[in-house]
């Protein structure tokens, strides 16, 4: 089997920027990038450790956000706050399982989707795990993809703030699970962002290395 | 490491160890582009000042437009919250129908190059920030959950609104990084040979 050569090795780095390639002299740590101006590096700096913060940062933001109540619906004069799972089921008992089912997907599923995959992207790197790297940045691709829908509920909340103001008949307030829930979306988009892909290829690299190095030595003794 | 190639126009490489669609070339990217995001642009204003929805229960009404909905957050306390949904409904979208028109209008010219590379730059960070497309699915769940609570209609910046959305889609899509550069390129090559970039042969 023909290897392909790494980059790393080579002296080549990819700008994250614009995807140019940049030959750089061996001993750089990092530099700018010619073509767009971006800084560079070999792999980002502390990848790892960064994503494994901010992973744990949105896991404990996660309960706040969903206990808290993220916004009252007040109905001349009473109202009941409720919180991201109570207004998905509201939708379900009122029969819009469809819009139910979307509001579920975007705010439940979405962001613990997210926290798994990216959980699932850091052991396979820390641990080395054999998972073909093909399925891993499948997970990192669609980890990547679905971050943004989660923002749905919030889009809503702000819409009906200010449809729904009519002093003592009907109001919508937003509650302060909104802010836990925000600060959940963006750091976990964040999280993403701090993960270098390029880390799956290295443990798959590192594996295949100690693989072939196995199979020479049984084959050529005075290989080990 | 692959060596940087150019998919023949109207078909798409993809990279043979992680599938990745490495370059997707485009019959006329930059002409496309620059129309949709002039487009995109004209579409903001009424798209801005115009109402989205209405509501009325009883006697009373109120509008929403895309502005106002931050402007209560901002007003009830909910600072974070309130910055977030403009950045991401209002400022993101914006600067993105602009970034791509002034790099389709400035990669034409040579002495445009540095300011270019740095929109370029900044397009790329800022590209998954507009979210125009989840804050249109928000309307229509507020539209649905709504309805049993009082009337909703549909007022004309809705229409407005979601023609931005799919023309902001459509410049997304015709927007092929990789063409700017080999057209900034070029240029730099034209323009004067003096100037050496690190170009990599492939």
């Amino acid at each position: 089997m023909k290897r392909l050569a790494r980059g790393l090795a080579e002296g080549f780095w990819t700008c994250l920027g614009c995807r140019q390639l940049v030959s750089v002299a061996p001993g750089t740590r990092s530099c700018l990038c010619p073509r767009c101006g971006a800084r560079m590096h070999g792999r980002v700096e502390a990848s790892l450790m960064l994503t494994w913060a901010l992973i744990i940062t949105s896991a404990l933001l996660l309960i706040p956000a969903n206990i808290l109540p993220v916004m009252t619906v007040i109905y001349l004069g009473s109202g009941d706050p409720s919180t991201i799972i109570g207004g998905a089921l509201e939708l379900y008992h009122s029969g819009l399982w469809g819009i139910a089912l979307i509001v579920f997907v975007a705010s439940i599923a979405v962001p613990v989707m997210k926290l798994v995959g990216l959980v699932m992207l850091c052991l396979i790197v820390q641990l080395r795990l054999d998972v073909p790297p093909r399925q891993a940045m499948r997970i990192y691709r669609v980890v990547n993809a679905i971050g943004r829908w989660s923002l749905l509920d919030l889009f809503m909340i702000s819409i009906l703030v200010a449809l729904v103001d009519m002093g003592a008949i009907a109001e919508v307030e937003a509650g302060p699970g909104s802010t836990a829930f925000a600060t959940v979306v963006l750091v976990t988009m964040l999280a993403v962002r701090a993960f270098d892909p390029r880390l799956i290829w290295d443990v798959y690299e590192s594996r295949f290395t100690a693989a072939t190095a196995e199979t020479d030595k049984n084959h050529h003794r005075e290989y080990g | 490491m692959l060596t940087r190639s150019h998919a023949p126009v109207g078909q798409r490489l993809l990279c043979p160890r992680c599938g990745a669609t490495l370059h997707r070339n485009m019959d006329r990217s930059v002409v496309h582009t620059a129309a949709l995001s002039l487009t995109g642009l004209l579409l903001f204003i009424p798209s801005a000042s115009l109402p989205l929805l209405e509501f009325s229960l009883f006697s009373f009404g109120a509008e929403s437009t895309l502005m106002n909905g931050v402007e209560s957050l901002f007003a009830a306390g909910y600072i974070w919250l309130a910055s977030l949904v403009l950045f991401c409904s209002v400022l993101a979208p914006l600067g993105k129908f602009l970034l791509l028109a002034f790099i389709s209008w400035g990669s034409g010219w040579s002495r445009m190059a540095k300011p270019v590379a740095r929109a370029l730059r900044w397009y790329h960070h800022l590209q998954e920030w507009g979210m125009l497309d989840v804050y249109m699915l928000g309307i229509l769940v507020a539209l649905v959950k709504m309805s049993d609570l009082g009337k909703m209609s549909v007022e004309p910046g809705l229409y407005c609104f979601v023609a931005m959305m799919v023309v902001s889609s459509a410049a997304t899509v015709s927007f092929d990084a990789e063409t700017v550069w080999a057209r900034l390129a070029r240029h730099a090559r034209a323009g004067d040979s003096g100037a050496a970039d690190t170009e990599l042969p492939g």
